[in-house]
Parts: C-alpha cells; sequence; structure tokens
C-alpha cells in the first residue's frame, strides 16, 4: 500500500476551523497541504442545506446537515449503519444511552455529554459566531487562584495572554469579528495598542436593552454572594464580539437578522469554515473528502503516514483503503475524533495505547460549558424572533477571587424566545409551537394558557382575533437568558474507544462525563444571579425540569432544593491538554506532540482549562500560532 | 426524545419556488406570471365534492379568515371579492398560492365529510365571521378538530392530526403532539412569526439592525403597522 500513497509535505486531518486555517497559511507560503474531510466535500451553495432544515420537524443544530439522523419514516438510523456518524441534539434525552440511536457511547457515563459537532468540510458551521477573547487569568488559573490550595483543579496554561495576543488581532480579521474595542475593557482585557476590530459591533436588541436598564442599579447586599472582591451595584450588558458582518466584509453581505445563527445562516452573513478553505484550495490545498483517517502510522518515533478509508455514501461501506504520506502531520479533528484516531493508531499491537499518549492523558480531561437557563415572561414586549441569536452578554462576572472556590460564567442573553426549549422542558417540543397549540387546542405545555397571562379562562382554546391578539401579546414577551459555566478538567471525563463499531467498522467513541462539585458551585451562584436578574426585569420564571431529564441533579440554594439541568454548548474541548510537563499533558504550547516531533494536535482538544469564553477564536489564534511554527519547520527542512 | 416531529416525506417546492422573496414582496411587486391554477385538480383526493372547487376554496379562505383570525387579503393576497355574492369572487392567484398547498393537503389528509361540513358553515355563515366560529365550535368533534388543525396549518405550516388533537384536548393537558412540516414553503410562510411582530427563524426579508427597533416603529425602514390584520375589502 505504501508504494500507492498520495504524498504532500503536510497532511491535515479535518477540514473545520483549525485545518482549514492552517492549510490556507501553508498555501499562502507555497508548502503542499491535503485534508483528509470525513464528510462531504464543499457545497457550491447552501440551498440544499436550506431546504433540509425548513423541512425538518425538529430543528436542532444538526438539521440542515448530513448525515441523517432519521430515515424517512423518522425513525433513528442506527449509528452502526452510518459511515462518519456524528452525536445529535436529538439523541441527548432519554435515548442518550441506547447506541441504536445515538453515535456516542455513553452507556457508562454518569451524566450525559450534550454537545454535538458535524463532520463535513468545514467543520462545525453551526456555531452561533461568538467571539469574545479568553481574559488573562483564565490562562493562569493556578497561578492566580490556586496558591496555596491542596488539589486546586485548574492548571495554568504554558503561554499567557500576551503571547496569544498577537495572533488573536489575526484570527479577528480571518473571522470577520464585530465589536467595540473601547467596549471590550472588562476582566484585565488589554489590547494591541489603537487595535480596532475589523468591523463595527452589532446593535443590541430590544431584550439586551431592556436587559441593561434594568441591571444598571443593583443593590450590593443582592449581589454579595458574586465574591467578586469588590462591591457590585451595576452589571454592564456589552455588546457581545461576533464574526458576523455588521457591513460588507470580504464579498459576504451584512447581517439580516435571519434568527438562525444555529444552525445555518441563510446569507453566510456568519463566518463560516468553508470560507477560509475556499481560499486554501484556490491556493493549492488538496481536499479529500469522503474519506476517514484510521490510523496514525509511526516509524522511529515519527509519523510516518495516515491510512483512510473511503466511501461513497452516507450509509457506506468502505470504498477502498488508503493512504497519505508528508513531512508534517496535523490532526485537527476535534475533542472527540482526534483522541478517538490517536487511540485507534496500534501500530500492529507496537502502540497498545494509541500514538502520542506516553502520557496517559489523551481522551482525559474532556470538558463543555455546561450551561444554566433560564426561562421567563416579560410584562411587556420585547420583540424576540428576530436579529441575531446572541447580540449581548454580561462578561464582567467573568473572573474574580469568587474563583479559588467556583466556577465562572458568563451570561449571554437570547433573542430567540423559547425557540430552542420552551421553559427547558425538552418533553414538549420548541416554540412558537407549542404555544401556538396550547391555545388552539385548550392545552397548556407552555404554562402561558392561564389567566393571569392571558386575560382569558384557564386552558382557553381559541380561534380568531383572540387567538392572534394572544398569541402576539405572549410570544413577545418571551426570553431566556444563558450562563455558560467553566469545567473544570477531570481526568475521568474521558473519551476511549467503544466496542460498538461505526459504519466503516471502527470503534465508535465512548464518553464518561460528570459535573464536579467546583462547577456546580458555579450553577448555584448562577440561580442566585438569575432570580435577581429575573426580579429586577419584573419577570415571572417559567424555568423548569423535565420529569425525565437525564442531565438533572439536585442542588441546596438558600435552605431550599432546587432541581437542576445544563444544556451543552457545542463545546467539546481539552482532551489532548497542551503542558510543559510531558507526563501531565499531550502538547506543548506549539501544539506540538510531545512524543512525536512532526505531529501537531490542534482544536480546542488542547485547552488544559476553558475559561467562559466560546472556544473558537482561541483555536482559532492557536491554529495560526502553529502555521508559523510549522512554516517554520519546513522552510529549516528545506534550507 | 419527544422533541422530535416527523419529517415530512412529501416532497416540497423547489427553493427557487418557495422563494427568498416574502408573499409580501413578491405582491407588492410584479404580476406574476408562473401559471399556477387557482384551484388545483383536487388528484388523489377523497374529497368527492369537488362540484364547484372555485366556490369551495372561497369557503375555504373564508372558514380560514374566521378562525385564524387573519384578514384573507393577506391568506390570498390576489384575492378578489365578487361585491354582489362574495361565494362568486375569484380566489385569485399568487406566486406562492400556499392556500391551494393546504387545500389539497386537507382534502388528501381529512375525512370528507368534516370537510364539507366546515365549507357548509363557512358558506351558509359568510358574511359574519363571528358565526363561524360559534358553528364549529358547536360541530362534532371530527369536524373541530379539523377546524384546529387547519389553523395550526396556517400558523406553523405543519399538521396536526385532529385525532391527536382530540386525545389531547382536555383542558390544560401537558403533552407534546408529533406533527410534520408540509413543505419548505409552509414552514417558511406560517403566519404565528409575523403575529408576534417577528418572521420564520432563517427565512427573514428585513435589514441589518432591524432588530434593534420596535417592529411597530413607523420611522424605521421596515416600519409601518403589520398587514396581518387589515380589515377585509368586501
Amino acid at each position: 500500500m505504501a508504494g500507492n500513497c498520495i504524498t504532500c509535505d503536510v497532511a491535515i486531518v479535518g477540514s473545520g476551523f483549525a485545518g482549514s486555517f492552517i492549510a490556507n497559511e501553508l498555501s499562502k507560503k507555497g508548502i503542499k497541504v491535503a485534508i483528509l474531510e470525513a464528510g462531504p466535500g464543499v457545497r457550491p451553495n447552501f440551498n440544499a442545506f436550506m431546504k433540509t432544515f425548513y423541512e425538518a420537524g425538529a430543528k436542532v443544530p444538526e438539521s440542515p446537515y448530513p448525515p441523517a439522523v432519521l430515515d424517512s419514516k423518522g425513525k433513528f438510523i442506527d449509528p452502526a449503519h452510518v459511515a462518519a456518524g456524528r452525536p445529535s441534539a436529538l439523541t441527548t434525552g432519554s435515548n442518550w444511552k441506547d447506541p441504536k440511536q445515538a453515535y456516542l457511547d455513553q452507556r457508562g457515563s454518569k451524566l450525559p455529554f450534550k454537545s454535538t459537532y458535524e463532520r463535513l468540510a468545514g467543520g462545525t458551521s453551526h456555531w452561533m459566531g461568538l467571539t469574545p477573547r479568553l481574559v488573562p487569568h483564565d490562562f493562569q488559573m493556578q497561578t492566580t487562584y490556586g496558591k496555596g490550595q491542596k488539589d486546586f483543579p485548574l492548571p495554568d496554561w504554558p503561554i499567557k495572554y500576551e503571547d496569544i495576543l498577537p495572533f488573536y488581532d489575526r484570527a479577528e480579521a480571518e473571522l470577520g469579528v464585530a465589536a467595540d474595542v473601547d467596549e471590550q475593557h472588562f476582566a484585565n482585557l488589554s489590547f494591541t495598542p489603537n487595535y480596532k476590530y475589523p468591523m463595527p459591533r452589532i446593535p443590541a436588541s430590544l431584550f439586551d436593552q431592556r436587559v441593561g436598564q434594568a441591571l444598571a442599579d443593583l443593590s450590593d447586599v443582592d449581589t454579595a454572594f458574586l465574591g467578586m472582591g469588590k462591591s457590585v451595584t451595576a452589571l454592564k450588558v456589552r455588546s457581545l464580539p461576533s464574526a458576523r458582518n455588521s457591513q460588507p466584509y470580504r464579498n459576504r453581505r451584512a447581517c439580516a437578522g435571519n434568527t438562525n445563527c444555529i444552525p445555518i445562516c441563510p446569507i453566510q452573513a456568519k463566518f463560516d469554515p468553508t470560507i477560509t478553505l475556499n481560499e486554501a484550495m484556490n491556493g493549492g490545498t488538496r481536499l479529500i473528502h469522503h474519506a476517514v483517517a484510521s490510523e496514525i502510522l509511526l516509524e522511529n518515533g515519527l509519523v510516518s503516514g495516515i491510512n483512510y478509508i473511503t466511501y461513497d455514501h452516507e450509509g457506506g461501506p468502505r470504498t477502498g483503503n488508503r493512504c497519505l504520506k508528508a513531512k508534517i502531520y496535523v490532526i485537527a479533528a476535534n475533542g472527540i475524533e482526534t483522541p478517538r484516531l490517536l487511540l485507534m493508531s496500534k501500530n500492529e499491537g507496537k502502540t497498545p495505547n494509541g500514538v502520542a499518549n506516553s502520557s496517559d492523558m489523551v481522551g482525559r480531561h474532556l470538558m463543555d460549558h455546561p450551561q444554566y437557563l433560564g426561562w421567563g415572561l416579560l410584562p411587556q414586549p420585547v420583540f424576540p424572533y428576530r436579529g441575531p441569536l446572541v447580540t449581548s452578554a454580561i462578561g464582567d462576572l467573568c473572573d474574580g477571587p469568587f474563583r479559588t472556590q467556583r466556577a465562572a460564567f458568563r451570561i449571554s442573553l437570547g433573542n430567540e424566545g423559547w425557540n430552542s426549549l420552551v421553559g427547558g422542558n425538552a418533553q414538549f417540543g420548541s416554540d412558537p409551537n407549542v404555544t401556538t397549540l396550547d391555545f388552539i387546542n385548550g392545552m397548556n405545555s407552555s404554562g402561558l394558557n392561564k389567566q393571569n397571562f392571558s386575560q382569558l379562562a384557564d386552558n382557553s382554546a381559541l380561534f380568531g382575533t383572540d387567538l392572534t391578539r394572544t398569541l402576539g401579546n405572549l410570544i413577545s414577551r418571551q426570553f431566556r437568558i444563558a450562563f455558560p459555566i467553566e469545567q473544570s478538567p477531570d481526568p475521568n471525563n474521558r473519551v476511549t474507544l467503544s466496542s460498538l463499531l461505526d459504519g466503516l467498522g471502527l470503534p465508535r467513541p465512548k464518553i464518561a462525563y460528570d459535573i464536579s462539585d467546583y462547577t456546580r458551585q458555579g450553577f448555584v451562584a448562577a440561580v442566585r444571579l438569575r432570580k435577581v436578574i429575573f426580579k429586577k426585569l419584573g419577570a415571572t420564571d417559567f424555568t423548569e425540569r423535565g420529569d425525565k431529564d437525564p442531565a438533572g441533579f439536585d442542588m441546596t440554594i438558600d435552605g431550599k432544593v432546587e432541581q437542576l439541568t445544563y444544556g451543552g454548548a457545542g463545546h467539546v474541548m481539552g482532551t489532548y491538554r497542551m503542558g510543559v510537563d510531558r507526563k501531565t499533558s499531550v502538547v506543548d504550547s506549539m501544539q506540538r506532540s510531545h512524543d512525536h516531533e512532526n505531529l501537531y494536535l490542534v482544536g480546542s482538544g488542547t485547552f488544559p482549562t476553558v475559561g467562559t469564553a466560546n472556544p473558537t477564536l482561541t483555536l482559532s489564534a492557536l491554529a495560526l500560532r502553529t502555521a508559523d511554527d510549522i512554516i517554520r519547520k519546513v522552510h529549516s527542512q528545506k534550507a | 426524545m419527544d422533541q422530535r416531529r416527523d419529517r415530512n416525506t412529501e416532497s416540497a417546492e423547489p427553493l427557487t419556488q418557495s422563494g427568498k422573496i416574502s408573499r409580501r414582496a413578491m405582491v407588492a411587486g410584479a404580476v406574476a406570471t408562473t401559471a399556477v391554477a387557482a384551484v388545483l385538480p383536487l388528484s388523489n383526493s377523497t374529497f368527492a365534492q369537488a362540484s364547484n372547487p372555485k366556490q369551495d376554496m372561497v369557503a375555504f379562505l373564508l372558514l380560514s379568515e374566521a378562525l385564524t383570525g387573519v384578514s384573507r387579503q393577506t391568506l390570498a393576497p390576489e384575492f378578489s371579492a365578487d361585491s354582489n355574492e362574495i361565494l362568486n369572487s375569484d380566489p385569485g392567484i399568487d406566486p406562492i398560492n400556499v392556500k391551494n398547498t393546504y387545500f389539497e393537503w386537507i382534502t388528501t389528509h381529512a375525512a370528507p365529510s368534516s370537510i364539507a361540513k366546515l365549507l357548509q358553515i363557512a358558506k351558509d355563515s359568510r358574511k359574519t365571521p363571528g358565526a363561524i366560529i360559534t358553528q364549529v365550535s358547536a360541530s362534532d368533534d371530527d369536524t373541530k378538530f379539523l377546524a384546529r388543525s387547519i389553523v395550526l396549518l396556517w400558523y406553523l405550516g405543519s399538521w396536526y392530526e385532529p385525532a391527536d388533537l382530540k386525545a389531547n384536548a382536555s383542558p390544560g393537558t401537558r403533552h407534546a403532539i408529533s406533527s410534520t412540516v408540509v413543505s419548505a414553503k409552509a414552514y417558511t410562510q406560517g403566519l404565528v412569526w409575523q403575529i408576534a411582530g417577528a418572521h420564520p427563524m432563517g427565512y427573514s426579508n428585513l435589514q441589518f439592525g432591524y432588530w434593534s427597533r420596535d417592529p411597530h416603529d413607523l420611522n424605521g425602514p421596515n416600519g409601518g403597522p403589520l398587514p396581518l390584520f387589515s380589515p377585509s375589502k368586501s
């Protein structure tokens, strides 16, 4: 087979943010790059995705994209018969442990890992497009907050904010970030002198404006529990940096507020990695799609090739076994698929624990930003279901002395009413469908069909203008807020290989996941703050947990047992962490394997800790830093 | 998971027809040249009473106007009323023609006797929407729950089986009911979004920054009262 291999200078596995960014940087320098993409290639336009989305009964993040999760009769397709499967929001409910429905094998897990990802050219295109930076202390948790604490769970990164700063600037240019730098000076964030974001900020929604007014004047007694080390008498709502055009940028148009960033922006005003990937391909990068990497081959301590399997159809079968040879290899397959590939690479028993795994850290420290969500009804309309899904956030609480004791959070303000779930209860579906059905059929799944909200009899079944008036009044007052919470790294939260196979005969990822007490204490503070915010807004609380919610856990807060749950943020992080010590980390600060000097592992899997910022900007900045390192290596080899 | 609703297996309109352009914008613009029949022949229909399909469509629109609370000029933008006898009106051809999609859907998915009863109620009470509501509410269950399915169709572009509505109709029930998205076009034409001052998610015709302003703001670039509730001309 070796004689039959495709050859190039740099081989990359995965064409998402990290893979595309590195490919594009290398191609600009004339370096010969080939990318293996497990899923289909780049589509000429989004029309087919949009049609699939419009027709989907459940408009979950994966709904526009292949492969199908449900067959034409609405039944789950067994992931054993899918060539390049992936997790789905449809398999994080009561069926989360059913391997005939769920791609991830979570049968042995304490709690469900609820985040999902895509496997197609461009990677996770269903992202929200939010691009805040990590703050300086996020890189130095041990040094800043762990001193004198036995078993403090959060290590330092091997780099500081200052090291990544110039790469943040470059990543923001590539992604096309809209933000106002004058508004972003909080939590010790600093910027390059005279720095300006590529585009002006995205305007605040009516809901953002309402929250900003309500939280302009707080009692420091009500906020003392936050432990900020200073009195908090106001919370500032700031526009959130977003990879979303506020004006035409690089041949893409300005956001038109389709309120559909997740799963898909119909006009590509939100950046997605196919944009950089197309540039890379124009520059000479070769994209090999429908190509699933199955083994990383080693020779004398260096990577000597990658075997991959080809297929034609979503359901398989395999159509060929091929290989790719290069001087340098980059695995950019995300926080679950990258460790899966490393662990699968056993080299006929010569690397029984997989490649790059002398530390036994590959697959460990799986993290997300578990989200505490609050659902409410305002006294006056703010007209949700309009604008980008999120335009503003409260970031100022993401850092402070409380981090010695509990996890940090940010607060993002939703512009989509009760569209993702109704009241946090996944049992009934999403709005506007649920509330509409309630008032037409005299039901009350939403909780809204009561006299005190409708001014009509409880459980009204309406026709005509009573119906239009009631729905218009209630739906326009809905809101949700989210608290993405920092998850501490836990070696037992882990990706390993399942005995279950996918449609190509490869072992599927097996997940063990739990939420630590440090992180749970972050939920406690989030619940308390949510109550303060709802009170200031005059909002009625509709937050509840469904009867069979597998993510449910209880916490006693102010003497009362609260039934809590969490949502996944789609942030798959930590499973091949970077560090100085090769015994406790997998890669160095350049994201290069400690074990194999021509192997780089990139993406948010290298994050030792995750702060509270959405990871895409940071992983993109790190990818650009790694690209520079690879360019230096290639040039020194040629010289 | 219960959140899941069944996928529609019917083929949808191609995107070029379902369009990037709203019904409102299309109607305001050029006259449609698409040769779509005002009233489709009821192929595969079990609804046999197609003796006067044009009048049945008018009755369907009068029924829908009363039950949805949305003017027939919004439901059928090219509706041309006959000033002597409303039942002799021309339902009109518009480029979206979602009324035909829905009427055909109903005739292939619902009991012919219930459809006939609803159309007769609309014909009998054609001048008083309130009377249509009263009579529908007083009808037998099969007829009443079909009426609810029809309103859900207009509001959401999704079909809820009348039998499923009936099974979950005890006051205050909390239960998911599965439904089918009729087509991509039907989703983008759902009325509830406009009723809430919004637009179907993933289908907006508005411009950058509109979300920072009230949808009823007359001074905004997309401002003005929603056309949804304008009184019918008849």
